[in-house]
């Protein structure tokens, strides 16, 4: 299919963190909005003496006393000729970065007026030559709320990092994907087209009230200056692939 | 370019909407969990709603080389599945009789033999369907993952379950919607034309089961099969909805001159039971040839001359009707 360019010049327009004057979080009695991310493009973690386990809720109190850092979200333009138009709904994401036993946490939180997820039924173990009875599907045409956190596969060197539509050959990058239905998936990617599920998942756990979610991601722990990415999927925009939010790339302080 | 292109030729005339083949291609390939609303055969009555509902008029295939948009169809669109409560009726002694559930709101070919009037006579037929192994697939242009792609050697369509995403793009393209998703897995499935029977030298499922003897396979490039002659010879064979751009590599031979209580010996064209747009929307203008073609051999038939035509269209025996290359062999003759 053809795609359409200039999807670089998009990146560019959007770098600019969000200011914290919108702020849907702070209307919430018990979270502050920080004043954005301090120095250009870096993100402050916060270390914690804490078992990772103990944040793994997104709701946890410990959570709730963290500032949040305001990342501005763009959109891709429609990537297909078929595609309709786009709107933009989900302009940022609040993102607290925590280390704690080891790992980093991850807690993500943006604005979402449509819940757009599924029990989704399991194929049992057993073959389904051996049952008269099949798990059926439930739905064929929607799609689900997903975020994702990309990070280069390896440190990158001299400050170049991989590029920011999913890596590429010299710089590949992996994904911390969860899907509000499917749940999480660690995935590689070398580029655009070339995302493997690994077979592999994560801790993570998520929570959707008062019109927004809130998740957490458990990811082992990165060096300092490592960038990273976020990706905000919204299923009532049909969004899938590259069809997303996305941000820029971000340093951990 | 495929250097060989398996076809299947599909003569209307002759099909009797028994959905043998259905069932055929059902417990074969699409008897496994999250696959109930797939039918990748499937037979609907023609005019009517199709399977999946509407799938002719929401969108997809190519136009002026450019991909068309189309909505994505619900499963209630596919016919939402249903299970019977055998175990309270049958063996809890409920005492009713055996219900559906839930309650069944559509299905494939949902509207049965209801067909359409013209005038005071009523008219249907029926439309078995199949993945159309396209020469210029529109659900191959459409995904991003490259996780179709078609044969090298024998031209059929087929979709990698490891590269395929779940993104769907192929089933708005596809202008048949003949692609379907599998929510259990995340991936799309599709009509695979058999390869495996094929590579062994049997038919298709569909077509080895169908008692109406309506389908004809073989190599399009192979002067000796059945569906070259059907298709580039006698050329009575055509492609559903060419107009949408992505080449067919299924064939029908168009329904023609059923009987109308007043019109015995009269040709379609001037006093239609089957009214000639319809036929027109469904096959393009090239419709009116190939019945004015069919009648000619019917015609000569009917004053006692012999119509290899029709002999071959008869489709006595699977000799006749399939000519399965397990190996591809050398064929002289080219495509189109």
């Amino acid at each position: 299919m053809k795609t359409k360019p200039a999807l670089a010049t998009t990146f560019l327009m959007a770098v600019a963190l969000t200011s914290p004057a919108c702020s849907f979080l702070r209307a919430q009695k018990s979270s502050a909005v920080a004043p954005s991310v301090p120095s250009g493009l870096v993100l402050r973690v916060e270390a914690r003496m804490l078992a990772p386990e103990a944040l793994r809720d997104p709701d946890a109190i410990a959570w709730q006393s963290l500032p949040a850092q305001r990342v501005a979200l763009n959109r891709t333009p429609p990537l297909y000729d078929t595609d309709p138009p786009v709107t933009r709904e989900i302009p940022f994401v609040d993102v607290r970065l925590v280390r704690a036993g080891g790992k980093l946490l991850v807690h993500l939180a943006w604005r979402d007026a449509t819940e757009d997820t599924a029990q989704l039924a399991h194929a049992p173990a057993s073959p389904p030559e051996t049952r008269n009875l099949k798990e059926q599907s439930t739905a064929t045409e929607r799609f689900f709320d997903a975020a994702a956190v990309m990070l280069p596969a390896r440190a990158p060197e001299n400050g170049i990092f991989p590029s920011l539509q999913m890596g590429d050959a010299s710089d590949p990058v992996v994904i911390y994907y969860w899907n509000a239905a499917r749940g999480p998936l660690l995935v590689r990617a070398e580029g655009r087209g070339t995302t493997q599920r690994t077979g592999e998942s994560f801790p993570a756990a998520s929570s959707y009230r008062q019109g927004a979610w809130h998740v957490v991601l458990e990811l082992p722990d990165v060096s300092a200056g490592m960038p990273l990415a976020f990706a905000i999927w919204n299923g009532s925009q049909l969004d899938r692939d590259g069809r997303k939010y996305f941000s820029v790339w971000l340093r951990v302080e | 370019m495929s250097k060989h292109q398996y076809a299947m030729v599909m003569d209307l005339n002759k099909c009797l909407g028994c959905q043998t083949c259905t069932i055929a291609c059902k417990k074969l390939w699409t008897d496994r969990d999250g696959t109930q609303h797939m039918y990748w055969n499937n037979v609907e009555t023609r005019p009517g709603m199709g399977y999946p509902r509407q799938w002719d008029a929401i969108g997809g295939g190519w136009k002026d080389g450019q991909l068309q948009p189309s909505r994505l169809p619900t499963l209630d669109d596919y016919g939402a599945p249903w299970e019977y409560d055998y175990e309270q009726r049958l063996y809890e002694g409920k005492g009713k009789p055996v219900m559906p559930s839930p309650d069944p709101v559509s299905g494939p070919n949902w509207d049965e033999d209801v067909g359409a009037f013209n005038g005071d006579d009523n008219f249907y037929f029926y439309l078995p369907r199949i993945c159309n192994h396209c020469t210029n697939p529109a659900c191959l242009a459409a995904c991003p993952r490259q996780a179709i792609y078609k044969r090298e050697e024998d031209g059929i369509v087929v979709l990698d379950q490891e590269r395929c995403q779940g993104y769907r793009y192929c089933i708005a393209a596809c202008p048949y919607k003949k692609i379907y998703f599998n929510e259990i897995t995340g991936k799309s499935e599709k009509c695979i034309f058999c390869y495996p029977r094929l590579e062994k030298g049997e038919v298709n499922a569909c077509a080895a089961q169908c008692p109406g003897r309506l389908r004809f396979v073989g190599l399009l490039d192979d002067p000796e099969s059945a569906v070259h002659k059907l298709v580039l010879v006698y050329k009575v064979a055509l492609p559903l909805f060419p107009e949408r751009g992505t080449q067919p590599n299924v064939f029908y031979v168009p329904p023609f001159n059923p009987p109308k209580r007043t019109n015995y010996g009269k040709s379609i064209l001037e006093d239609p039971r089957l009214p000639l747009d319809y036929l027109l929307y469904l096959f393009g203008l090239e419709v009116k040839d190939v019945i004015v073609r069919l009648e000619a051999e019917l015609t000569k038939a009917q004053s006692g001359k012999q119509s290899e035509l029709l002999q071959l269209l008869i489709g006595r025996d699977a000799e006749t009707r399939y000519q399965i290359r397990p190996q591809p062999v050398r064929i002289q003759a080219r495509i189109g």
